[in-house]
């Protein structure tokens, strides 16, 4: 019981912070709606027993995501930014869409029977975890350390200057 | 215990604002940090069906996804920062030609 209300208040703080991240005119507010919306998150992984992926969500997204956020907010001029205008009835038609995708599969959801969940032993997740991760899913972890490899060298090539000595 | 259709509808909810920040707004950064919005509702739907199905998949595969989710922030603030050079703007409208 105590832990479905600790799930309601994060996932209201989530939903709520995740609004106001889309809404806010300031980009330096939205990314701390977002810290925000990455902490509540992780408060929900961690009642949902996920404690290793709350942890690495406050590491890699508190940590990580969200202070490049804000270094690349100071790095680009904040004054140069021209207001952004979009009439209103294709802003309507935009929020609508994604709206009716939602409720369509939240019917669908509610409508699908799931089967009640088998009893689980404490502690035993983490191991299994650990296990599945180096063994079944080697390849598919060894092919993620390659990308994050050609990330570094893409981000590197794609936002260095022509120019050491060019000031722009 | 948390019924698994509060977490589905919860992971819904987040990712349905993810995507309509993604297609509202016209600033880039705000349209990189609505993708990271989309990916939390997925992690947050694999992080409930792994809980519910009593089975480590779920948090293997939303580690996966946290790692393409790093992965795409950088390559996109690379890319952010190199617009932001030729155009001295952030915003999408600014966009409209093919010469570099």
């Amino acid at each position: 019981m105590i832990t479905l209300a600790v799930f309601s208040l994060f996932g209201v703080l989530a939903v709520v912070s995740a609004v106001l991240v889309v809404v806010q005119k300031n980009a330096m507010h939205s990314v701390l709606y977002l810290a925000f919306t990455v902490l509540a998150t992780a408060g929900v992984f961690f009642t949902l027993q996920a404690e290793y992926l709350g942890a690495i969500q406050i590491l890699v997204y508190g940590g990580g995501i969200v202070v490049l956020y804000i270094f690349v907010i100071i790095i680009v001029n904040l004054k140069e930014i021209v207001p952004e205008q979009r009439r209103l009835i294709p802003k309507i038609f935009l929020v609508g869409v994604p709206v009716l995708l939602c409720a369509e599969v939240v019917t669908l959801v509610l409508r699908t029977g799931f089967p009640a969940a088998p009893p689980r032993e404490d502690g035993a997740g983490f191991k299994e975890m650990a296990e599945m991760f180096l063994s079944s899913y080697l390849l598919p972890f060894e092919a993620a350390s390659v990308l994050l490899l050609a990330v570094l060298v893409g981000a590197i090539v794609v936002a260095r200057r022509k120019h050491i000595d060019d000031p722009d | 215990m948390i019924p698994i259709e509060a977490v589905l509808g919860l992971g819904l909810i987040v990712f349905t604002i993810g995507l309509a920040g993604v297609l509202v707004r016209k600033n880039l950064v705000i349209m990189l940090m609505s993708l990271e919005l989309l990916l939390n509702g997925v992690n947050i739907i694999l992080a409930g069906l792994g809980r519910h199905l009593n089975s480590p998949r779920g948090s293997i595969f939303a580690l996966f996804v946290i790692i393409m989710a790093v992965s795409e922030a950088a390559v996109g603030f690379a890319l952010v920062l190199s617009y932001f050079r030729h155009k001295k703007s952030y915003d999408t409208d600014a966009l409209n030609d093919l010469k570099g």
